[in-house]
């Protein structure tokens, strides 16, 4: 598309470790700790996958929304925007940003469909998450576009992927095993961290080391930084390790600790005195 | 965002995300009406800066944030250039304003609205040139056209389509700065040939290249060289070449002056869903040549090529400011020494001339004396025909001197420049600060493009199934389309498949002795390939069920103005 990475907000905006980990101070309160908020992005990462794969949507625009919900998270609180809600709006968000616009109301109708397998991400029959509705979509839209500061490019590592994996000579039998793992960096913040080209090297250079293919004389030749590419290898296996498993119980007791409506917020309290009040000049 | 000292306030820093109210601007006057809302003058009140506010209506959208101003937010934020207009910023308001009307009860549906913030521009192209008397020279048309291809090719280059290109799109800065604007139609394409279908529902009608009126889904930024051509001729012409009032009528117009397509001047054409919808009895011959004999030999020479017909043989924007007419004296002039004018939109000059009309029809009455307005014309420019001395054209030639506003011979630009051909025209937009609001999208005729009542896609004939075209159907057995290239991939890889890489980490880094330890040069540091967007190599490979994005509705606003 337009113009380049480097160019890009993507680019600029680009965050580090400590940026992406930290809790919002409303969340800590609450007594989420990191690693809660660590594997409820997990968690709503595959959320995000299965709605968008019964939504039938391409791979490109799951892999734009799960970029959203996180960059969201490295500044709002999930106190003050639920995760349950804030995940079917960036599907939607990036159905639109990458031209393969969903309903929203395909997105409700899935969300509800799939609760049975994702249950543990709700409290109690309660829950006011068991509602939320096509007009709450729409409005969380407009206040994620607004936390997103109406930046919505952002660049993958897909296509870099193809091109290194021609250039370094790969047998093409490794190209979905290396896509896979371009797909599981998804579950990690590593797409707000890294060039894009960068985590795809690092797969590159996993599939490789795993299947024995010597390729050190072409990461020599590309000159780029190898104990980056080892660092986000390093956070790509340690998902795998320690992640890929994460017992329903354990989010739950994270989701729990949200409250049970989400905070009023500005808005909601002009909203409601218009409501109530008629109109307000 | 910065956090403040306690204590101390964070003075230097505004804070990054999130936006701004919009009452940090207080609104001037309206200058426009866009596609989905107004655009205001407005000034910034800290800072006295005048910027143009394009508001992006809300309510009314059952399908949340209008994807128009999506796709026109997202383009505008990646495009840089002279000739583009600048996004500034977003602002919101949080309630209804007082403009907005609402009725009491309806308040509690009202969502707020967003502003884009673009940089005031004091004209458009088509409110400029219906001023009362105006009369472009040669070396300004010559600027204004090869500024709007300029702006055009970086666009093209980076893969955006305009899909809108017409005058009241073509803003102008005192400065003489022509940039493009309302990018609400804009679409990024790949070149890839099993791209998505696009909607052929874009380009206002008189500006509509042949084969969107044929129904095409794959079009090339070729559809925006037919309408430079079309402003090019009109520039020259004194009013628009091809007034259609429906899409037939554009058609037979098209065919009138450009000839009828067929196999030999446009191979494969019979292969557009509507050929033979259009297909008349009688074949026309081509004859731009004939009814724009009073254009100088280059002028003529570029138009042909620009209103060709088949959109692989039309000239593109790179050859065009290539071509001999930008490099042939009269050169074209600075921008900076074209003369200033008092700010014109086409909205407000339409405004000001109804105005003036009801007042003459008052007074009229009054008088009880019937009087006709005079209709309003454009004057063309005189066409300076140094080639051809003998043809003189008495019609053109209205008594005033050749460089009647002002502009003398300011021929020394840049043609120097000539091998570059595109982007680098090393002229920085002007010393003043810059302006510039799209006076959205106005259109509205004057009195003499009256008529058009142009039909955005005859009912019946753009059924969103057309755009389910043969590649968008399902490629079975792709693995669920959620895979890799290979499909399947998503399936067999760890990703939910139940397999884990069989590695510990230990092992794997244990498998490359030593790895490879080049020496750390800043990875950021070397810019050098560009990582383009995966869209069209993903298109291929996946299976993309879902219909693309419903074609934009933009209801004609000429006919919204009767």
């Amino acid at each position: 598309m337009a113009a380049n990475f480097w160019a890009s907000s993507h680019c600029k905006k680009l965050l580090d470790q400590e940026e992406v980990s930290q809790v919002a101070q409303i969340d800590a309160e609450r007594g989420l700790t990191p690693e809660d908020v660590k594997l409820m992005k997990i968690q709503f990462s595959s959320y995000i996958k299965t709605i968008g794969g019964h939504a039938k949507v391409r791979q490109r625009v799951v892999a734009t929304a799960i970029a959203y919900f996180r960059r969201i998270y490295t500044r709002k609180s999930f106190s003050e925007f639920d995760p349950r809600l804030v995940a079917p709006t960036c599907l939607y968000l990036a159905s639109k940003a990458e031209e393969s616009t969903v309903q929203a109301k395909i997105l409700v109708f899935y969300s509800k469909k799939i609760r049975g397998t994702f249950s543990y991400l709700y409290t109690s029959p309660e829950d006011k998450a068991y509602r939320y509705d096509v007009k709450d979509i729409l409005e969380m839209e407009m206040r994620l576009l607004e936390a997103l500061d109406y930046y919505l490019v952002i660049y993958h590592p897909y296509r870099p992927l193809i091109q290194l994996l021609q250039d370094c000579n790969m047998p093409t039998e490794m190209t979905p095993f290396t896509w896979s793992l371009v797909n599981d960096s998804y579950r990690t913040d590593l797409i707000l961290m890294y060039p894009p080209f960068m985590i795809a090297l690092a797969c590159i250079y996993i599939a490789s080391v795993l299947n024995e293919k010597d390729t050190r004389s072409w990461f020599e030749e590309l000159r780029v930084d190898m104990n980056v590419i080892k660092n986000i290898a390093m956070e790509i296996l340690d998902f795998y390790d320690n992640y890929r498993d994460i017992p329903g119980e354990r989010i739950n007791a994270a989701v729990s600790k949200l409250p049970h409506r989400p905070c009023l917020y500005e808005e909601h309290i002009w909203l409601r005195r218009v409501f109530l009040e008629g109109r307000v000049n | 965002m910065a956090v403040a000292v306690a204590g101390q306030l964070n003075l230097d820093e505004t804070p990054t995300w999130g936006s701004r109210s919009v009452d940090v601007y207080e609104k001037i006057e309206q200058i426009g009406e866009g596609t989905y809302g107004q655009v205001y003058m407005a000034r910034e009140i800290a800072t006295g800066e005048v910027v143009a506010l394009k508001k992006v209506r809300m309510d009314n959208e059952k399908e949340g944030f209008p994807i128009t101003a999506i796709r026109e937010i997202k383009i505008l934020k990646k495009l840089q250039h002279a000739n583009v207009i600048k996004l500034k910023e977003i602002v919101t308001s949080k309630g209804p304003e007082k403009e907005d009307n609402i009725k009491p009860g309806e308040a509690n549906k009202f969502k707020g609205s967003i502003y884009m913030v673009f940089e005031y521009m004091d004209h458009d192209l088509t409110g400029l040139s219906d001023r009362p008397g105006m009369r472009f020279s040669i070396p300004q048309i010559k600027c204004y056209m090869k500024q709007l291809l300029t702006g055009l090719h970086y666009c093209h280059v980076n893969q955006v389509l305009h899909r809108d290109i017409k005058g009241s799109n073509l803003l102008i800065d005192n400065n003489g700065i022509l940039k493009l604007a309302d990018f609400g139609l804009a679409r990024s394409f790949s070149n890839d040939q099993n791209g998505q279908p696009l909607t052929n529902r874009v380009i206002t009608l008189w500006y509509r290249p042949p084969e969107l009126l044929m129904g095409s889904t794959k079009y090339t930024p070729a559809v925006d060289m037919w309408s430079v051509g079309c402003i090019f001729a009109e520039l020259l012409n004194g009013k628009p070449i091809l007034p259609g009032r429906n899409e037939n009528e554009q058609f037979h117009k098209i065919c009138e002056l450009c000839g009828s397509p067929d196999e030999t001047n446009w191979p494969r054409v019979s292969q557009l869903p509507y050929y033979n919808q259009f297909k008349s009895e009688r074949p026309f011959k081509r004859r731009v040549k004939d009814v724009f004999k009073h254009f100088d030999r280059h002028a003529l020479d570029l138009l042909e090529r620009m209103l060709t017909l088949d959109p692989d043989h039309r000239i593109c924007a790179k050859d065009a400011l290539d071509a001999e007419y930008f490099w042939t004296e009269p050169f074209p002039c600075q921008p900076s020494s074209l003369p200033k004018y008092e700010a014109s939109h086409e909205f407000q000059t339409k405004k000001k001339r109804q105005q003036q009309r009801q007042q003459q029809e008052e007074q009229a009455k009054r008088m009880k004396v019937q009087h006709h307005p005079a209709p309003h014309t454009r004057l063309p420019p005189i066409q300076q025909q140094p080639l051809r001395p003998g043809s003189h054209q008495p019609g053109h030639n209205l008594g005033a001197p050749v460089h009647a506003n002002g502009v003398p011979n300011q021929h020394n630009n840049n043609y120097n420049n000539r091998s570059q051909g595109g982007n680098n025209q090393g002229r920085a937009p002007g010393g003043r600060p810059p302006h510039g609001g799209p006076s959205q999208n106005g259109g509205f005729g004057g009195p003499n493009r009256n008529g058009p009542g142009g039909v955005y896609g005859a009912p019946g004939q753009q059924q969103p199934g057309a755009y389910t075209a043969p590649n968008m159907g399902h490629q079975g057995g792709r693995g669920g389309g959620y895979g890799g290239p290979a499909g399947g991939a998503y399936a067999a890889g760890p990703y939910g498949g139940g397999k884990v890489p069989p590695v510990g980490r230990g092992q794997q880094f244990g498998g490359m002795p030593g790895g490879p330890q080049p020496p750390a040069y800043g990875y950021m540091q070397q810019p050098t390939a560009q990582y383009v967007d995966i869209d069209g190599a993903y298109a291929r490979a996946s299976h993309s069920g879902f219909q693309p994005p419903s074609p934009p509705h933009r209801p004609d606003y000429r006919q919204q103005q009767r």
